[in-house]
């Protein structure tokens, strides 16, 4: 009974090397063959695509007559218009859009004001609009002079459309071809809170929210540069998101900001709801493991990322921010590391370094040196662990790949899981895994701290997509030193170091400045002392490469 | 088309195939037997009798005392230590590996045998053996010195042995070969090689000495609880990788003194009073200074003069003596005069008894030649009997232990 | 963006030189000297050193002539179309041939001292495979990959230096001339072709950022390595004395087996990484400089795809040995004595070709 268990383990433990090996292969191999048989290739995968594809009833299109409709300019006749856009917003069944009649004072047209109320400040309009038009008396004035805010003209359906849309009330006159719309969106939201995952001790403490303009108040706030341009595109056909590129425009690069637009003119969408989504169609490498953006919700860390001639991009609906292009020295780095001392700071740095190293091979070493370099343990560690090893059931790769996945388990558990409920999840996950585990002979106590140890150190590394890569990038590293002990281990090793030197981001070498070479920026591994940092990077190429002032 | 790419899946599922096999030199941590001590001993005809001494992981457990023994002691007729560990599987049920081999043992009567050498080479061919452990040489058969070494205290056998040739070095008693350099003292043919000497047969009441180290292992009488009966005392003495003889711990002290490659430690020693002859005082010796050593090779009979610098600190005196200048004067001359003496008595039995040096002059004396060619050509191990020697001791005399004067006898008697 | 344009700097030049040529002192290319010069094997080294430097010199000095062109295209324009094509082919046949025996001998490294069951083919294929993957990616990131890898494996290199020079013997270093003058001349003069790594590095020269760095790359990577290399034999001397280290395949991984770093007695899987890292590069480097200089043989513009199938000649090439550990330096000190003449004379045939034609004067 024991053997059958034991050797349908070791038929996985096959089972995986044979997954590793594909993976491994597969990079060098394909390429080869891309040359040769490409063609082929191409017809197979044509093939097996025609033979299970479904058939589907052919999907219609929209309405097109709407769209048509649109383009048009509005009727000077009031009720012809009122006509159209009740018809066009189905009022009365589309509860909150509020058209309300009135008579102007003094000039005595007929007039109506179309809001959408949910996202419309309606007392502002009460008191700046309605009531105005209302006590009006003088006869000659005009219709904009009666109207205390900023009014605005528009006359195709389709713009006037959009204005409504936005929260803005739209003024329509009987006799007048076109309608006044005046500034009044309120939408709900947040306030400005803490940032929430990207903690510091020392620092400052906001974090970006769902409205853009908050978020873009913010990062004004913090550089007062006429230079600061924010600049805003549509991107989404149907849902009319809104992004804003923020950048200093005589530092950042031309190209970029040029290269960085086309893309986002060729997108062809109907909605993009946020920037988490919109990162998926910027990056290059998509199936890449190491991210290229960078993604921020704090402010403060935008702006110096501005300052030094970055592109940030902003939207609606994003607690934060995109900034283009990253490197692997912005994931790595965190905002506090300035903030802090000195010594303090690169002290952190090490600290990260090292969580970094010992996320990606404690368990990897682990499985090299027990299953493959004995020697190397001290006598006393190597009995202990030969000790309590030796009633574990599985291999020791097939054991430390069950706590692994059963921390990360854990770790996506606790993360869904409601407030309350938290830390009992977290009671249960310590005592029930570790302690139970190692009762039941189904773990060794040492593999328990080798795998607490990793997962503990993977929290180090602030960054969210950075953290993804190197705890999915473990299992790989972990495969490889089973099958071929440290040998292995370092093939991977250096297959992935040539991999992330060859990654870049819009242009931009990942591991720049370190390597290709820059001067400019010393930010690296170890941060400069802060006035010493003189120098933008100049792998942007920015306008402007010194950080001082003028002469 | 469709055959071709077939091929090519073909061609990689083989090339994939062995490697699913694979993980060749995979073996658990747990599914190792672990050999600490591997004894050598003369078998029958041309082979050897091995005798491993593997240690119990089961023992370095946390959790409640275990029942079972720290170490099981095997022996077996083998041909040479490689095969063997196939032979003992017979009897082990874990695949034995050397890892963690802390000691090689070799029973005298091996070692004195001329193809003993032979035996030794195997070690090299070995990736598992490390040549940084030590190799003990012993009176008795291995066998026998495993089974009745029984430490109560260290029931961790690595640790004991560790542990006890550690401290028997630092205290001169033993000497500090490692086996590598039994392979280049063997190969550079140019010196002795000097290896612990270790017994667990005692002489019935032992032997007695004026000193207390003129002892070899098994001399010293030791009372007190049966098991712990084996002693690590003097040192085993190899020409051209054959045992020719051995040194008693006083000898072992001395060639440490003389031998700059050896490390010495800080050694407790008695010498006789000058004072009062029936007394003997102690000193701690330590070397702050390296030896000078001058080698003139140019003359018919090429000379040797070795400086020894001592640096000692005087810890207890029977004769109650408080030392003035004057005093000390005179212990000096006389400590010098002593150790010169016994360093010369030592150095003529190398030059007459084991024709070979174990004091590392023939490296300083490489310094002498310009090629390797001409220095083999000399040969050290041929010329060294016939070199004059000439030993000076300089002994420098620093404190007189924590409280430096004594009461006058005379008067406390009053 | 990228203000590089997959040309590499000095640091990534001087890494590749580095690894490429310092990692030599960790296979077997010492054996051979210290079997043959005994302890003076370093001031071989020196003298090396010595013998190298003029056609290093001159070479340096060919290549800052022709400003923006690399040591194929000097070759092609000095001898012309058909003695080019066979000095390049000829070039091209060594290079291979030497990554063809230093890879089956680092495999053998790894087969005898580190993975004693696994066959060679597997271990070899993964050696292979990854330098394949490199010189296909292209030297850029070779050169990125090298540079960041290179303070790492510098101070593993330094610490194992500083550790056995500690606990060695300084005295093993006598008698300081070991076998002699004539055989150390000799064996320097044969030997030269350790350092012959240096003529490879002309045809990158059109990688590099600007002819200053190469001249820059190749005198700093020149004296690092000749100094590494006489510091490393001496090292290994002091702890093996020279009698003994004649029966050493491999001084390094003895010496890394032998020494002790504190509390850790057994080292060599501490070190082991390193080693790797380094011999992954380095034949990374081959394997492009071996497609560059075939795609120059045969006008093919994309060369890194030929690596992969450069890369499968080696290893069935690399197999064929029997008992690769006698077969092996055998065959790479032959190889050693053939190629220092084509070292050490074609940077001088070059250079008289180029001054009688006029051409270094501008």
């Amino acid at each position: 009974m024991v053997d059958t268990i034991y050797h349908s383990l070791s038929l996985t433990h096959s089972n995986l090397q044979f997954l590793y090996i594909t993976l491994y292969f597969g990079g060098t191999i394909r390429k080869n063959m891309e040359l040769y048989i490409f063609l082929e290739k191409m017809r197979v995968k044509r093939f097996f695509k025609k033979l299970l594809k479904e058939e589907h009833p052919p999907f219609e299109k929209a309405a097109t007559e709407d769209d048509l409709l649109k383009k048009k300019q509005i009727d000077s006749s009031l009720a012809d218009t009122m006509e159209l856009f009740k018809k066009i917003y189905y009022v009365p069944n589309n509860s909150d859009v509020n058209i309300r009649y009135i008579e102007i004072g003094g000039i005595k047209k007929n007039a109506a004001v179309i809001t959408i109320s949910s996202i419309s400040n309606t007392k502002l309009i009460e008191e700046l609009v309605i009531r105005p038009l209302l006590i009006n008396e003088d006869e000659s004035k005009e219709i904009e002079l009666l109207l205390s805010p900023q009014v605005r003209k528009a006359d195709v359906i389709e713009d006037i459309l959009v204005e409504i849309n936005n929260g803005n009330t739209t003024l329509f006159v009987d006799g007048e071809p076109y309608a006044y719309i005046i500034s009044s969106g309120n939408f709900q939201g947040r306030s400005v809170e803490k940032a929430e995952n990207e903690v510091v001790v020392k620092g400052p403490k906001e974090s970006f929210n769902e409205q853009a303009m908050t978020n873009i108040s913010l990062i004004r706030k913090r550089i007062r540069d006429e230079k600061l341009i924010v600049e805003s595109t549509t991107i989404s056909k149907r849902a009319k998101n809104e992004l804003y590129l923020v950048y200093i425009k005589d530092i950042a690069n031309e190209e970029l900001i040029t290269n960085i637009k086309n893309k986002l003119n060729s997108l062809d969408i109907d909605s993009i709801q946020n920037l988490s989504v919109l990162e998926e169609y910027l990056e290059d490498h998509i199936y890449s493991l190491f991210p290229t953006i960078l993604y921020t919700e704090r402010p403060d860390r935008a702006s110096e990322f501005i300052e030094d001639g970055f592109i940030v991009l902003l939207m609606d609906n994003s607690p934060d921010s995109l900034i283009l292009p990253a490197t692997f020295w912005s994931f790595f780095h965190n905002s506090e590391d300035h903030y802090l001392r000195f010594l303090f700071g690169n002290f952190i740095r090490i600290l990260r370094l090292m969580a970094l190293f010992i996320t990606l091979f404690i368990s990897a070493i682990y499985i090299a040196i027990t299953n493959y370099h004995v020697e190397m343990i001290p006598a006393d560690l190597l009995l202990a662990i030969s000790s309590t090893r030796e009633i574990v059931p599985f291999p020791s790769l097939v054991e430390i790949l069950m706590l692994e996945i059963a921390f990360e388990l854990i770790r996506e558990g606790g993360l869904r899981v409601p407030k309350p409920i938290g830390p009992t999840i977290g009671i249960v996950g310590a005592l029930i895994l570790g302690q139970a585990a190692v009762q039941a002979n189904l773990v060794s106590p040492l593999v328990v701290i080798i795998v607490a140890l990793g997962g503990l150190s993977s929290f180090a590394i602030g960054d969210t997509n950075l953290n993804y890569t190197v705890r999915l990038l473990r299992f790989p590293f972990l495969i490889s030193a089973g099958v071929f002990g440290l040998f292995g281990l370092t093939a991977l090793f250096t297959i992935c170091l040539l991999y992330v030197t060859s990654i870049k981001s819009f242009g931009v070498p990942y591991l720049a400045p370190m390597t290709p070479n820059d001067s400019t920026a010393k930010d690296t591994i170890f941060r400069r002392l802060v006035k010493n940092e003189l120098f933008r990077p100049g792998y942007l190429k920015p306008k402007d490469i010194e950080k001082k002032a003028g002469e | 088309m469709k055959t071709r790419l077939g091929l090519f899946h073909f061609l990689f599922l083989i090339f994939i195939l062995p490697m699913l096999s694979g993980c060749w030199d995979q073996v658990s941590i747990d599914k190792r037997a672990y050999v600490v001590a591997l004894g050598l001993d003369k078998g029958e005809d041309n082979k050897i009798s091995i005798t491993y001494l593997i240690a119990n992981p089961e023992f370095s457990k946390q959790e409640g005392p275990s029942s079972e023994p720290a170490h099981e002691v095997i022996t077996f007729p083998a041909n040479d230590i490689i095969s063997a560990k196939n032979t003992a599987n017979a009897v082990i049920a874990k695949e034995i590996t050397y890892n963690m081999l802390n000691v090689l043992i070799v029973s005298e009567d091996l070692a004195k045998d001329p193809e003993f050498i032979r035996y030794m080479y195997d070690v090299t061919k070995d990736r598992e053996i490390k040549r940084n452990i030590p190799m003990i040489v012993t009176k008795e058969k291995v066998k026998t010195f495993l089974l009745k070494n029984k430490p109560k205290l260290e029931t961790r056998i690595h640790k004991y042995f560790e542990f006890v040739l550690e401290n028997s070095n630092k205290a001169g008693l033993t000497p500090n070969f490692k086996l590598h350099s039994y392979f280049s003292i063997t190969e550079s043919d140019a010196g002795l090689f000097l290896a612990p000497y270790a017994t667990t047969e005692q002489i019935p009441g032992g032997k007695y000495t004026v000193g207390e180290d003129e002892l070899l292992a098994g001399e010293l009488k030791i009372e007190g609880e049966e098991s712990n009966n084996s002693q690590f005392l003097g040192s085993a003495v190899f020409k051209e990788g054959k045992m020719i003889g051995t040194m008693n711990g006083e000898e072992t002290r001395l060639t440490i003194v003389l031998n700059e490659t050896l490390e010495m430690g800080e050694i407790y020693a008695t010498y006789p009073d000058p004072f009062s002859p029936q007394y003997r005082f102690s000193a701690r010796i330590m070397k702050r200074e390296k030896n000078d050593v001058k080698i003139n090779l140019n003359g018919y009979t090429p000379t040797i003069d070795v400086t020894v610098p001592l640096y000692m600190d005087i810890l207890s005196i029977h004769s109650m003596e408080t030392f003035d200048n004057g005093k000390i004067e005179q212990l000096k001359f006389h400590i010098e005069e002593e150790v010169q003496k016994k360093l010369s008595k030592l150095i003529k039995r190398t030059q007459e008894e084991f024709k070979g040096e174990a004091f590392g002059w023939s490296l300083i004396a490489r310094k002498k030649f310009w090629t390797s060619h001409d220095f083999e050509k000399f040969d050290w191990m041929k010329t060294y009997p016939n070199m004059k020697v000439n030993v000076s001791v300089n002994v420098y005399i620093g404190t007189f232990g924590e409280q430096s004067k004594l009461p006058d006898l005379n008067q406390v008697r009053d | 963006m990228d203000n590089t344009k997959g040309k590499i700097g000095i640091r990534e030049f001087l890494a590749i030189i580095l690894i490429t040529i310092g990692t030599k002192v960790t296979d077997n290319t010492p054996t051979s000297l210290f079997d043959k010069v005994g302890s003076a094997a370093w001031i071989t080294v020196i003298l090396m050193g010595l013998f190298s430097f003029i056609p290093i010199y001159l070479l340096t000095k060919l290549i800052i002539a022709y400003e923006d062109q690399n040591l194929i295209d000097i070759i092609f324009r000095l001898l012309g179309k058909y003695i080019g094509f066979f000095v390049i082919f000829l070039l091209w046949t060594t290079e291979t041939y030497s990554i063809v025996i230093n890879s089956a001998t680092y495999a053998d490294i790894i087969e005898t001292m580190y993975f004693v069951k696994t066959p060679l083919f597997f271990t070899y294929i993964v050696l292979i495979g990854v330098a394949a993957y490199g010189a296909k990616k292209g030297l850029e990131f070779i050169g990125s990959a090298a540079w960041v890898s290179l303070i790492g494996l510098n101070i593993a290199l330094f610490v194992v230096l500083i550790l056995s020079i500690l606990q060695g013997r300084f005295n093993y270093v006598y008698p300081i001339l070991g076998n002699g003058i004539p055989e150390i001349m000799k064996e320097s003069a044969m030997n030269a072709s350790i350092l012959g790594e240096f003529l490879y590095l002309g045809f990158i020269v059109t990688s590099l950022r600007s002819t200053n760095v190469y001249k820059k790359g190749i005198w700093i990577g020149f004296i690092y390595v000749t100094t590494v290399y006489m510091l490393a034999l001496i090292s290994y001397i002091m702890l093996f004395d020279y009698v003994s280290i004649v029966n050493l395949n491999y001084p390094f991984h003895e010496t890394i087996r032998f020494i002790q770093l504190g509390f850790l007695t057994n080292v060599e899987s501490l070190f082991l990484p390193f080693w790797l890292v380094a011999s992954f590069l380095r034949f990374s480097f081959y394997l492009y400089i071996s497609a560059l200089l075939f795609g120059a043989l045969f006008k093919i513009k994309q060369f890194n795809y030929l690596v992969p199938s450069i890369a499968i000649l080696i290893v069935f090439l690399g197999l064929i040995p029997e008992a690769p550990v006698f077969t092996l330096i055998n065959l790479r000190e032959n190889f050693a004595y053939l190629t220092t003449p084509i070292f050490l004379f074609l940077p001088l045939i070059l250079w008289i070709t180029a001054k009688l034609k006029g051409e270094l004067k501008k």
